[in-house]
């Protein structure tokens, strides 16, 4: 079954086997630098690839004798630039020169797996959350074996030396040694228990914007993206799938293709059939061509109507319903002053780079090379699949042209595998945008009914929030999911801090006949949405300016407050804007960050919406890299625009109507407003993401902003459903 | 079958590909040219963009044929005696690319805007670039970074 991936397994990562340098130098991990996953061109001034007289001082970090210092990077970069800001982590750690680092791709190995839920995966936007005490840690030991290699031979005491830029420094006698120097001496030492870590007041290389690593390959063409790798001997696959979600493919004339030219193999597949050919162009033609008899099983006839009858029904069934916030009893009992439904839509990921994979299956094990965020998933997918143990599979990570939570599932993975085994050489499969559109796990559709009471004084006295969802994590973290409720639903409503004196939560998680799964923002997206705007349309009910609203219930949470504030500052909020122009503001806490938007649009009679400025402000905790912060706020920022203006992904006849960019529309260059993004750090551990939260806020901040210009309040999206465009 | 002959980063190169292979496939796969990537097949995203006789063509629609005896310029014969050009220097200055699938595109669009209108207004880019899709969501830093090109790498 395509559809069905094993669940990861929770191994228990400990501290220990991430500084046992054992497993290293016993070659137990995969470090290859000649993978074709390598992230290329590295750093400026890096030197050629470091060999195995390079000295581990743990499972993260090697030097050389020459002072070539070889971080691992083992969360995939698909954008968000945790290849530059988690290597510089632990090289701030170190001590290291910056100029003689060296970045190297990991496979899948159980020391890097994320020490939160026990598995390597990018995602989730927890990169930095999960890792930064974690390189810090490994770049700090590391750092203090160094010292006391040093301190021993010159027979001084370790604190009275430092490290800094690649050299031992003993200051009281003037002396100096290169990391190079004592490297192999340090890796006999024990590593320590509690190496200190360096007060961010000495930060040389956190904190400030550093070039991206990845920069150079993708401005010069030299990037490997998974599209891009080339194996010798490997040729090419074209699938077709049954358009049907739960369909099959009953038949297929593989005598009609074959005598095609290029075509080698026709080879039938549980979820359809791919054509295998020397070229691409020929696959793609030969499969385009094969004549096929369709099994459209089951829900050959769900369409968007009965799709959301499935939310109708189970809005008004009061069984099965779960409570997360409880409320006040004497809340719950108030009638309802003010009652909203807001909608979110389907959407597909459409990354850039559509889903492929590069397979080898032979004598010596499996090789894949594939653009995924999903490491270990794809490692036990295919271990199950081949029935191969752990050390014959190898899972070689390439840069993502966007991932998005797309590629954490290994449904392709296995598919080219599948065919790469069955043809005996190496096989890159490639899916057409229609085939990435029209087969994706889609975020779902959600919605939402809120109500508000108030209490004798006119003061918000009690909030009911009922949301209906599919799953989101079920094929991503299927333990974290049970029949009746799915956490990942939720996000958004356990952390607000508005300070409403009574709040009821409570979800239905509904099963729907298509599949649904993790898009950048998860829960928050559409439950921020629903929530931002009944808290606009609370604040303009009660005849309050909708800032001050917020600012007022969020008095008693420091954070919320200033980035909230900060917005009103820096977007003017307090002066009218210019004539014509009107503003909308939305605040969140997602991702362990705070997040707020203010938008400024005009809105022209024939539903022309022109967004003069966004301004942004967050608070991660500590802005790791500002540069690299901004764009993901900046990025989000447009992809929060197609989400809320164009995008949308509807059913009929059991199969998505949507095929690529001319009907799955998204943003383009004349629609981008200028963005002002302002950082805040308020030196709060643990840190938060930046990579999935910037679109979080900027939609209902739209919908919020129109609201103030038209009075028309729009509860369901994408806005071209309301005869709105974007200018 | 005839052999094809094209001229490819001021390179001659012959192929006896299908002639109407789209020229994208022809580039990367025959001529390991990998900076144009496949991103939709119909023209509407704009990563296969590669320059036809100086002119920006979305190489996934343009079949190999239309390429016989002309010159094709891809990503990786943009920069000249080993140094950058402009525009590639800008995209590293404002730091453009993300996931930096598109960027290549991206960049072969913007060299073409360029050569007609080396100062071009923020209209004038939005135009010509409106064909280039970028998910991660770019566009402000392409935008800088084409005028910094323009301005002969001054922001």
């Amino acid at each position: 079954m395509r559809r069905s991936v094993p669940p990861p397994e929770g191994s228990a990562w400990t501290r220990r086997s991430l500084l046992k340098v054992g497993a290293l130098a016993g070659g137990g991990l995969v470090l290859g630098a000649s993978i074709p996953g390598a992230i290329p061109g590295a750093l400026p001034g890096a030197l050629a690839a470091g060999g195995p007289a390079d000295t581990a001082l743990n499972a993260w970090v090697r030097i050389s004798a020459s002072d070539q210092v070889t971080i691992v990077v083992a969360q995939a970069e698909m954008g968000q630039g945790i290849s530059t800001t988690l290597p510089a982590v632990l090289a701030e750690e170190l001590g290291a020169d910056w100029s003689r680092v060296k970045l190297e791709s990991a496979d899948w190995d159980p020391a890097y797996r994320n020490p939160r839920t026990g598995h390597q995966f990018t995602g989730n936007s927890e990169s930095i959350s999960s890792f930064f005490e974690v390189m810090r840690a490994m770049g700090a030991s590391a750092r203090e074996m160094l010292i006391a290699a040093a301190a021993a031979q010159w027979k001084v005491a370790p604190e009275t030396c430092r490290a800094e830029a690649g050299r031992i420094l003993h200051p009281e006698s003037k002396r100096s040694l290169r990391f190079g120097d004592v490297a192999s001496a340090a890796a006999k030492l024990k590593p320590p228990d509690k190496p200190p870590l360096k007060p961010p007041a000495e930060w040389r290389l956190l904190g400030k914007p550093l070039p991206r690593v990845d920069a150079p390959a993708k401005v010069d063409g030299t990037a490997v993206f998974g599209l891009d790798v080339t194996v010798p001997g490997m040729v090419y696959a074209a699938v077709k799938m049954c358009p049907v979600f739960g369909g099959k493919l009953r038949k297929h004339d593989a005598a009609a293709v074959k005598s095609r030219p290029g075509v080698l193999a026709v080879v039938p597949l549980e979820e359809g059939v791919a054509v295998v050919a020397k070229g691409y162009w020929q696959a793609r033609k030969a499969v385009d061509a094969l004549p096929v008899e369709l099994d459209e099983g089951p829900n050959a006839n769900v369409a968007q109507d009965g799709l959301l009858q499935i939310y109708r029904d189970a809005l008004k069934d009061p069984s099965s319903w779960v409570v997360t916030r409880p409320g006040k009893p004497e809340g719950t009992t108030l009638p309802a002053a003010l009652s909203a439904e807001y909608q979110s839509q389907f959407l597909a990921h459409a990354t850039m780079e559509p889903v492929n994979c590069t397979a080898r299956v032979d004598a010596t094990g499996c090789d894949v090379w594939a653009p995924t965020q999903g490491q270990e998933l794809a490692q036990r997918t295919v271990t199950k699949l081949l029935g191969l143990p752990n050390e014959k599979v190898r899972i070689h990570r390439t840069l993502l042209g966007g991932g998005f939570g797309r590629r954490l599932i290994p449904d392709f993975i296995a598919q080219a595998v599948t065919i790469a085994k069955q043809v005996g050489r190496p096989v890159k499969v490639i899916w057409s945008r229609e085939d990435d559109i029209q087969h994706d796990f889609y975020r779902p559709a959600v919605v939402h009914q809120l109500s508000a009471a108030l209490d004798r004084s006119g003061q918000l006295a009690h909030v009911a929030h009922k949301l209906v969802s599919p799953s989101i994590l079920q094929f991503v973290a299927p333990p974290k999911v049970s029949a009746t409720f799915d956490p990942s639903c939720l996000e958004g409503l356990y952390e607000t801090h508005y300070a409403i004196p009574s709040w009821k939560v409570e979800s239905k998680l509904i099963k729907v006949p298509v599949p649904t799964s993790v898009l950048r923002t998860t829960g928050y997206g559409p439950n921020i949405f629903a929530l931002e705007s009944f808290i606009d349309e609370l604040a303009h009910h009660q005849r309050r300016d909708p800032m001050d609203y917020r600012l007022a219930l969020l008095r008693d949470h420091a954070r919320a407050h200033k980035v909230l504030s900060t917005v009103a500052e820096r977007s003017g909020w307090a002066q009218r804007p210019p004539a014509g122009r009107f503003r909308g503001v939305a605040y969140c806490n997602a991702y362990g960050s705070f997040l707020a938007h203010v938008v400024e649009l005009s809105v022209s009679a024939s539903g022309a919406v022109k967004i003069h400025r966004v301004v942004a402000a967050i608070d991660p905790g500590f802005v790791l890299d500002p540069e690299i912060t901004v764009s993901a706020i900046e990025g989000g920022t447009a992809w929060g625009l197609s989400c809320a203006m164009t995008s949308e992904i509807t059913f009929a006849r059991g199969r998505p109507e949507q095929t690529n960019f001319h009907d799955y529309a998204v943003l383009r260059m004349p629609q981008m407003p200028p963005v002002e993004v302002h950082l805040i750090n308020s030196g709060v551990l643990p840190l938060g993401g930046t990579g999935e939260i910037g679109p979080v806020t900027v939609i209902p901040a739209l919908t919020n902003a129109i609201f103030a210009a038209t009075g028309k309040r729009l509860r369901s999206l994408p806005l071209s459903r309301h005869g709105l465009t974007l200018a | 079958m005839a052999a094809i002959q094209l001229f490819v980063n001021g390179r001659r190169r012959t192929t006896e590909t299908e002639p109407a292979t789209p020229l994208l496939w022809v580039l990367r796969e025959e001529f390991g040219l990998t900076a144009a990537k496949y991103g939709c097949g119909i023209a509407q995203c704009g990563a296969c963009t590669v320059h036809l006789d100086g002119e920006a063509v979305r190489s996934c629609v343009t079949p190999l044929s239309r390429a016989a005896g002309r010159q094709v310029t891809t990503l990786e014969g943009l920069s000249a005696g080993g140094r950058l050009h402009p525009l590639q220097q800008a995209w590293l200055a404002e730091q453009v690319p993300q996931c930096g699938y598109c960027q290549a595109g991206q960049i072969m669009s913007a060299a073409v805007l360029l050569a007609k209108r080396p100062h071009p207004t923020d209209a004038e880019i939005d135009d010509v670039m409106a064909g280039n899709l970028c998910r991660c969501g770019t566009y402000a830093r392409i935008r800088r970074a084409i005028h910094r090109a323009a301005n002969g790498g001054k922001p």
